[in-house]
């Protein structure tokens, strides 16, 4: 028993004294990949329970139970998220927007009570911003072509006398489409890992007086729970946009037709 | 109804994006245990950045599991149930429409039905009403017509009643001038031959009259 409880102990803990102590510094907050895994396959198992109940009612013609109607405003939430930024032809990547804001948001939410989560670990968030990046890349040279989507990032023609000034924008642009990367996984990792070490913070001042100051941070955490979400899946919108954009326009009326329900470019993620 | 603009995966690709990402979460945990990044992980740690490769490519391996699960699990079936309910709607849209077209037609008709008959009704009470109003005036100058007889008539038998009293009175008055005449004279005097007399006499009264 004290055996089990410690695993499970070790399994919650956040530090990462089996690997990342080795490594010194900060890096010894970060998650152990075991412990990684646990966290990982809570996010997983709450997801797919949640997913079990909601599933129930599909397939009726009304949803009464709270659950399934929880999961047809996520839809609607999404799908107007997609439209409103990539337009109707985006509806094809709600599946992938969807997956992301699932995980995201059980994540931040297992955070609220447990001592880390998925997302307060930066090397997941990395794997998560690699995949948006990564993916919106593929998008921009299957619209633009390989070559096409990479002359986008030298900016516009400026005349042969001006090829260094292409070359300087080209290499700022590369830069820029790398720290999306940074920034997508950052913002995340700082929000989540933050708003803990601010709490942890806050009881050891109550700490004396055994009272949870920490826990007046909890409102202000579900806000970031929702907010970081929308915010992932709402730049992750943004970024296609831009690298489809361009299709969208120059092949407008295959789009229009696309916008009343003809067959697309099917997704691949 | 947005069915047609949702990705259409290929079996084969699902299959493949599945191994692709079971074989990186296994590479990741390769990479982890095997301190495959440690040339980059260890100065990124000096600096306080947490930073493992080997977590975030098992991370992306389970990604690449985790779209098409849910997507096949989770968000096909919800789709198809929002969709087919965004279908059924359409149609009962559609044939409300319909039956709200069918009956503005049908309370057009009903209105130029009504229209229609309230007209022909008002042409026939105008007949009916010219009709009458002949009729009256028929029956009323047949009335004058009758009455005017009727005037004539009376005025005739007046006529002739007062001619046949005026004789008889003449007889009368002769008859008592005689008989008065005859008590003053004596009984000698010839008779017709008075008579004579007085009816001469008479007559000139008479004119005068």
């Amino acid at each position: 028993m004290l055996s089990l409880f410690q695993n499970v102990q070790w399994l919650l803990a956040a530090g990462d004294s089996a690997h990342g102590g080795d490594h010194g510094g900060d890096a010894h907050a970060a998650l152990a990949i075991e412990g990684l895994w646990f966290y990982i396959g809570l996010v997983v198992l709450i997801s797919f329970g949640l997913m079990v109940m909601a599933k129930k009612e599909f397939g009726q013609r009304f949803f009464r139970t709270r659950i399934s109607q929880y999961a047809e405003q996520l839809y609607i939430f999404i799908e107007n998220l997609v439209v409103g930024i990539i337009g109707a032809h985006g509806r094809k990547y709600m599946p992938m927007i969807m997956t992301f804001w699932i995980v995201i948001f059980i994540s931040n939410c297992v955070a609220l009570f447990f001592p880390t989560s998925p997302t307060a670990d930066l090397s997941f968030n990395l794997g998560m911003a690699l995949i948006a990046v990564g993916y919106v890349q593929y998008e921009g040279m299957r619209a633009n072509g390989v070559l096409g989507h990479f002359s986008h990032f030298a900016g516009p023609k400026m005349g042969l006398a001006l090829i260094p000034i292409n070359g300087m924008i080209f290499i700022i642009e590369i830069i820029s489409e790398t720290m999306k990367n940074v920034s997508l996984s950052l913002r995340l990792y700082g929000n989540i890992d933050g708003g803990h070490r601010a709490a942890v913070a806050m009881n050891e001042l109550g700490e004396g007086a055994n009272i949870p100051v920490g826990a007046f941070l909890l409102p202000v955490k579900l806000l970031t729970c929702v907010v970081q979400a929308l915010i992932f899946c709402l730049l992750f919108c943004v970024y296609i946009s831009l690298v489809t954009h361009h299709d969208h326009e120059e092949g407008h009326g295959h789009d229009h037709a696309d916008d009343h329900g003809h067959d697309p470019v099917p997704a691949t993620a | 109804m947005t069915e047609n603009t949702q990705p259409k995966s290929n079996p084969a690709m699902v299959v493949g994006m599945i191994v692709i990402g079971a074989i990186l979460m296994v590479a990741g945990m390769v990479a982890y245990k095997a301190h495959a990044f440690d040339a980059i992980e260890k100065p990124l740690a000096g600096m306080g950045i947490p930073l493992n490769f080997g977590k975030t490519i098992s991370t992306i391996g389970v990604f690449l599991i985790l779209f098409k699960v849910i997507e096949y699990f989770f968000f096909k079936p919800l789709h198809e149930t929002i969709d087919h309910r965004t279908g059924e709607l359409e149609k009962t849209f559609t044939e409300a429409e319909t039956l709200r077209a069918d009956m503005t037609q049908m309370k057009a008709d009903y209105e130029k039905r009504l229209a229609d008959t309230e007209a022909s009704a008002r042409e026939q009470i105008q007949a009916q009403i010219k009709e009458a109003q002949d009729l009256k005036k028929s029956l009323m100058a047949d009335a004058q017509r009758q009455a005017e007889e009727y005037k004539q008539t009376a005025i005739a038998e007046i006529e002739a009643e007062k001619r046949k009293v005026l004789g008889d009175l003449r007889v009368e008055v002769t008859k008592l001038s005689l008989q008065a005449t005859e008590k003053l004279l004596g009984a000698n005097i010839d008779s017709d031959r008075n008579r004579k007399l007085i009816d001469e006499f008479l007559s000139t009264v008479e004119v005068k009259n």
